[in-house]
């Protein structure tokens, strides 16, 4: 209880001088706001009705680029791994374009698709693709090759093996490139929102500050957070559940 | 071995040491003379490392004291030095075999242009003088645990203190060990308190073996081992005498070992 | 696989995989199967940035965009070892400031740049604060755990060796600190390219980021893809510099 106390001391001690600062009109309070009207910003963004829909279009960009990036990586990163030749091949075309930052690629998916979701999904799947790759090679070629050697024995097929053997070995660590990758998503949908589509919570992020409406803006800043913290604590408590049993370890975030 | 009863290096009395209500160790006393090699033996659990810390000062007891020459042990004394039995925990694994031992003689502020020729010379006392410039993760585990012993022995320790330092090394690597070590000391004039659960180890090496007894932890038998020196690994453990400790030990200790 | 088990034939046969990608792309977009207004042949890019390296205007876009990346990177760098290093090794400090951190770490590191464009406006300084600021975190929370997480057995072998304890600082904790660091370090250095972008994309300053929001705006094509290799390349090379460096601090680590 004592830590916990301890813990909430500096922001609440922060938003107190804040909050203080403002009332007593030592701060314009125009620039910045103060912690109650965010407050009530943050609520007023839920009845008005706009956090909803915003979300909701952050949402749909994030979670489909999320999807196609992850599998086409995970897919990728299974040929990798299970082929040095392929991978050994690929190395330079694979060392050329992933230093490419996905933000480079937001004039162009815009040029191409426009505004709109397409936007968000191909420049959101582009930058889930690497790290699901390496995570995935990297986990194929670290099965125990006791259980290749099995499923030699059992005589399995390629989709047999894949399916059978390879996917539930590396799965524990693709999870773990999956919830790193829907962090990323979810920064990297925002930050389309911010720079070129005018959709979802980045864009009401720029609405607000363009409108001078810093209350509103603290206040998305503050669902933002919020809206990635439980996600990843979602993702994790999936983990441990699933995961937990087969006495896999833990990866530190 | 001679031993003066009069002036022990190190005395322990009336040791207690509680932990929440349980009770790891109950009204030790012992003490250990200058230039002995004293064995402490025990089941898993009956707090001889808990013991040896507290002679190495990183623990307090809850009550009674430990003494160094004479003076209460508040804290790690300089004479004293610790080899410890997760060897790869205890080396640092940037620096290279040299560099490790380096460290003591820097903590002992031994003057930079000094310590190369005191690296080599310790490093040829353990046999490590050509893997100076390795890194510990590239050493076997008995090359580790050398490495242990050559900065514990940097430090120009008068006392030092072994907790079960071979127990992770294979059957091998261990014989080897125990011969070198039992060499450096005497080579060196260390006195030694030596923790092992292997009672063959501890009538093998020490002058002395002490059993020791869990839940609590109190002291058990004394046995003086009145065995020629230097010890063979052949020849003295299959001296009658050592059969016969050996059988008196094994009847002391509950679970055999 | 005998042929790529020798490296250096592993490097040519993987360079002519990659030439053979730029030829089919070549050929695709020669051929006009997608359209060229989004598909520029790689010839036209090559020779699109060439000519734009023959222009003044480029480079300094260029030094512009690495010249605020780089300080504040290396600010940040800075700041984030030194307030780690202490935050890491005094458990006190650590219970009132780490839930802190967990409130700002889920943060998107954009989602701050509109809260300095209020403060400071649309200006060359807006965007070194911003970079600065987002770097700072991944060093800094890095930085924190590589301290924090110091093997106990060695800070007893400390206490029995008498190190002081500026000794154990540097002799024990940093190194100890340094895969932590430097893995924060790239992180930072992703993150400040990242953010030197899109702040230039948002403020409308000169820059690499400016020149492809420009180039996409007007439908030059081929000046697009070439300001994106530039920014790969940007990437690759600060990316492998660090990488360098890492290496040779940590190389009892490669062993």
């Amino acid at each position: 209880m004592m830590r916990l106390f301890k813990g909430l001391l500096i922001p609440g001690c922060v938003l107190g001088l804040w909050q203080w600062l403002v009332l007593i009109q030592y701060v314009k309070s125009e620039s910045l706001s103060y912690p109650s009207a965010i407050a009530a910003a943050a609520i007023g963004v839920i009845q008005d009705g706009t956090l909803l829909v915003a979300a909701a279009q952050t949402f749909s960009g994030a979670f489909s680029g999320w999807l196609l990036g992850a599998t086409l990586g995970i897919v990728m990163g299974i040929a990798f791994g299970l082929s040095q030749t392929l991978s050994h091949l690929m190395k330079i075309t694979v060392e050329t374009v992933r230093p490419i930052p996905s933000v480079a690629l937001i004039p162009l998916a815009l040029l191409i698709y426009g505004y709109g979701v397409l936007l968000e999904t191909s420049v959101v799947a582009f930058s889930c693709f690497w790290p699901l790759l390496i995570v995935t090679e990297s986990a194929v070629r670290g099965i125990e090759p006791r259980l290749i050697e099995v499923s030699r024995m059992l005589n399995f097929n390629l989709f047999d093996r894949v399916t059978k053997i390879i996917l539930p070995a590396a799965l524990p660590r693709i999870f773990v490139g999956m919830r790193l990758a829907a962090a990323v998503a979810l920064v990297v949908s925002v930050t389309v929102e911010i720079t070129a589509n005018p959709m979802g919570l980045g864009y009401a992020l720029i609405v607000a500050q363009e409108s001078m409406r810093a209350d509103r803006m603290f206040a998305f800043i503050g669902w933002i957070g919020l809206i990635g913290w439980s996600l990843n604590t979602a993702l994790l408590n999936i983990q441990y559940r699933w995961f937990g049993k087969m006495g896999f370890w833990e990866e530190q975030v | 071995m001679n031993t003066t009863t009069h002036n022990p290096l190190l005395c322990v009395e009336s040791l207690n040491f509680k932990v929440n209500d349980l009770e790891i160790l109950r009204d030790i006393n012992l003490s250990i003379n200058d230039k002995e090699f004293v064995c402490i033996v025990g089941a898993s659990g009956c707090g001889k490392t808990t013991l040896l810390r507290m002679m190495a000062g990183l623990l307090s007891p809850t009550r009674g004291h430990v003494s160094y020459r004479g003076q209460q042990v508040v804290g790690p004394h300089r004479e004293i030095a610790v080899v410890f039995q997760d060897y790869a925990k205890a080396l640092l694994p940037w620096r290279t075999v040299a560099g490790n031992v380096s460290l003591a003689l820097e903590g002992c502020d031994v003057p930079a242009v000094e310590r190369p020729q005191r690296i080599h010379d310790l490093l040829c006392k353990v046999g490590l003088e050509d893997r100076a410039e390795a890194f510990p993760v590239q050493l076997s585990g008995g090359m580790q645990q050398r490495l242990q012993i050559a900065r514990c022995l940097a430090q120009s320790p008068q006392l030092l203190l072994m907790d079960e330092p071979f127990g992770a090394l294979d059957a091998m690597t261990r014989q080897t060990l125990q011969d070198e070590v039992t060499r450096l000391c005497r080579d060196s004039g260390v006195t030694v308190v030596f923790i092992t659960h292997d009672l063959e180890e501890a009538i093998y090496l020490g002058d002395r073996v002490i059993s020791m007894e869990k839940m609590p932890g109190k002291i058990g038998e004394t046995l003086v081992i009145d065995l020629p020196r230097p010890r063979d690994q052949l020849t003295t453990r299959e001296n009658t005498k050592f059969l016969a400790y050996r059988h008196q030990l094994f009847k002391l200790l509950p679970s055999g070992h | 696989m005998s042929k790529l088990d020798n490296p250096s034939h592993s490097w040519f046969f993987s360079i002519l995989v990659f030439l053979g990608f730029l030829g089919l792309w070549q050929v695709v977009a020669t051929a006009e199967l997608i359209s060229p207004v989004f598909f520029p042949a790689p010839q036209k890019c090559f020779v699109t940035l060439y000519e734009q390296m023959n222009q003044p205007e480029f480079w300094q876009a260029f030094w512009q965009t690495i010249s605020r990346m780089i300080v504040g990177f290396s600010v940040a760098s800075l700041c984030g070892v030194t307030l780690g290093a202490i935050i890491g090794l005094s458990p006190r400090v650590r219970i009132y400031i780490e839930p802190t951190f967990e409130l700002i770490r889920p943060l998107p590191a954009s989602a701050i740049i509109p809260v300095f464009v209020l403060l400071m406006g649309l200006n060359d300084s807006m965007i070194v604060a911003v970079i600065l600021f987002s770097s700072l975190w991944p060093v800094l929370l890095n930085t924190v755990h590589g301290f924090k997480t110091v093997e106990p057995r060695l800070l007893e072998v400390a206490q029995i060796l008498h190190l002081s304890q500026m000794e154990v600082i540097f002799k024990i904790a940093l190194p100890n600190a340094m895969p932590d660091i430097f893995a924060g370090l790239r992180l930072s250095l992703t993150v400040s390219l990242i953010l030197a972008v899109v702040a230039e994309m948002l403020a409308g300053t000169t820059g690499l980021g400016q020149n492809i929001t420009l180039a996409a705006r007007s439908f030059r094509s081929a000046d697009l893809y070439a300001g994106i290799m530039v920014l790969g390349v940007v990437g690759y090379v600060t990316n492998t510099a660090l990488a360098k460096v890492e290496h040779h601090v940590l190389r009892w680590r490669a062993v």
